[in-house]
């Protein structure tokens, strides 16, 4: 190589590194990259701003030493597990959420992109790009907030109202005629739909908002279940519907998944079965542990789903045609919450029904969730 | 007949619940929030008591963490609560709380139904006569 060419070799090598400099200075969210040993080589100005560290203090130094890493529990991340390093142990790409603890030492939540920088199918270093999510944390818990104050709040006054209105009509203040005992069913009716509508529009909330807490935890599902079934039975009764739990326990009945949304989950389910079925019908739900998973039966003599209307149970705000005129409380909003919930704990649901005879909802529950 | 302790900050849903318990012939006393209701615990010793769990001053779980240190007596808890699927609920029942209903789902007789079944189950001796339950 002569020397004009050598020149202009070199013009072009610092032309392409400035243009590298520029591309990365330009990117909006934070971005550092590392060399194999994990030192940093480069840092945007984002990157600066978020972690409040000096470039000086940073370039050439150990990144996994001078930014630590917790989890949303407050734990240190080791070495290890620090995605940067999986990043490049594996070559793969890794998305996931941290916090950071910037110079000053307060918590940054980030939302993280890595990416092994790869040279001969060799991994010689990583480039992580990350934003801060404190906002949209903060908008998250305000919305969780709002949904649980609203639920307590919307229906306090509603649970004077319907007591109210049912000790009026049972005569604890003194005997009513047939008008005004009917008139009283009346705005109890009325007071039951708006609770129902409360629960559902606020569980779909929830789901939709991506607010749904999940706690995993060990249970036995039958003791589980038991929990809500004086609730179910006062339902039944109400309608004459003849209503049993069975337990079919050959096999484990332990379970890790979320109590409280599998009570939903099925609170949901028994109470359409009753709604859907005609006075002294049948509901019975089964617990059936498998080995791997636990299937839950609920079982109807109710009016059955068309075969026209299958494909669209789940969906928001379908109601059959076969029920409209016969149950007109509905929401249209009940299956589709119960899909949600469902997914939520990565569980399945399906059912088979004939139509004026009844359905079998099936919830297929996995012994162990991991949600990761 | 029964003692109970009826614990609720909304004053109109506490005279209701009062109402509906002494029409079922049992003694009940009121309390309107946590700390009244350790204070009345003591007192009266009750035989069951109906708890609400978001209330001013000290509220149910605070309650029942006092409770379980102070074991004042072996009264039945009962939880009478508006908020639905929340882990406050499964934190009482670790904390003693035997049963939870939901309040606005809940009409005066099947409250009488559940506070007299409540009181009936286990190893409860006192009811001399058990109420007459209603159908819906």
């Amino acid at each position: 190589m002569n020397q004009a060419n050598l020149k202009l070799s070199q013009q072009k090598s610092i032309r392409k590194s400035k243009e590298a400099d520029a591309l990365f200075n330009s990117i909006g969210e934070g971005a550092i990259t590392t060399d194999e040993f994990g030192r940093i080589t480069r840092v945007n100005k984002p990157a600066l701003k978020m972690l409040g560290f000096h470039k000086s203090e940073l370039i050439g130094q150990p990144f996994l030493k001078l930014v630590i890493a917790e989890d949303f529990d407050g734990k240190v991340i080791g070495t290890i597990d620090r995605p940067i390093v999986q990043a490049f142990l594996t070559g793969q790409s890794i998305l996931t959420k941290l916090n950071y603890r910037t110079k000053k030492g307060t918590l940054l939540p980030v939302d993280i992109s890595i990416s092994p920088l790869m040279l001969n199918n060799r991994p010689v270093g990583a480039i992580e790009v990350f934003r801060d999510i404190s906002l949209e944390q903060e908008i998250d818990r305000m919305k969780s907030e709002f949904i649980s104050l609203a639920s307590h709040q919307l229906r306090t006054p509603l649970s004077a109202i319907k007591t109210y209105s049912h000790m009026l009509r049972d005569g604890y203040m003194g005997k009513l005629n047939k008008h005004q005992k009917s008139s009283l069913d009346t705005i109890i009716g009325a007071t039951n739909r708006m609770n129902e509508l409360i629960s559902t529009l606020l569980n779909i909330s929830r789901i939709e908002s991506g607010t749904i807490n999940v706690t995993l935890k060990k249970n036995n599902i039958e003791k589980v279940i038991k929990e809500i079934i004086p609730e179910l039975t006062l339902i039944a009764d109400a309608k004459a519907i003849e209503f049993k739990l069975v337990s079919t326990s050959t096999e484990s009945l332990e379970i890790v998944t979320d109590a409280l949304i599998v009570k939903e989950i099925v609170t949901n389910l028994v109470s359409n079965a009753i709604k859907y079925t005609e006075a002294n019908g049948k509901v019975c739900l089964t617990i059936a542990p498998r080995k791997q998973d636990i299937l839950l039966k609920i079982k109807d003599s109710g009016w059955g789903i068309p075969e026209i209307a299958r494909d669209k149970v789940f969906t928001k705000f379908y109601r059959g045609s076969n029920i409209v005129s016969k149950e007109t409380n509905g929401t249209g909003l009940g299956l589709y919450l119960v899909k949600g919930l469902i997914e939520a704990i990565n569980g399945k649901i399906w059912f088979k029904s004939v139509e004026k005879k009844g359905t079998t909802f099936y919830v297929s529950l996995p012994r162990e969730l991991d949600l990761k | 007949m029964a003692k109970i302790l009826v614990v609720e900050d909304d004053r109109d849903l506490n005279k209701a619940y009062c109402i509906i318990l002494r029409h079922e012939g049992h003694d009940v006393v009121a309390a309107f929030d946590g700390k009244e209701a350790l204070v009345k615990l003591s007192e009266i010793k009750p035989d069951l008591v109906l708890l609400d769990l978001l209330m001013p001053v000290m509220g149910g779980l605070e309650f029942l963490k006092a409770w379980a240190d102070h074991k004042k007596n072996d009264a039945k808890i009962l939880l009478f609560t508006n908020m639905e699927n929340s882990p406050e609920i499964s934190e009482a029942y670790k904390l003693g709380a035997s049963r939870c209903i939901i309040k606005s789902w809940t009409a005066p007789h099947n409250l009488a139904k559940v506070v007299n079944d409540t009181l009936k189950s286990d190893s409860f001796k006192k009811i001399k006569s058990r109420p007459k339950v209603q159908k819906v």
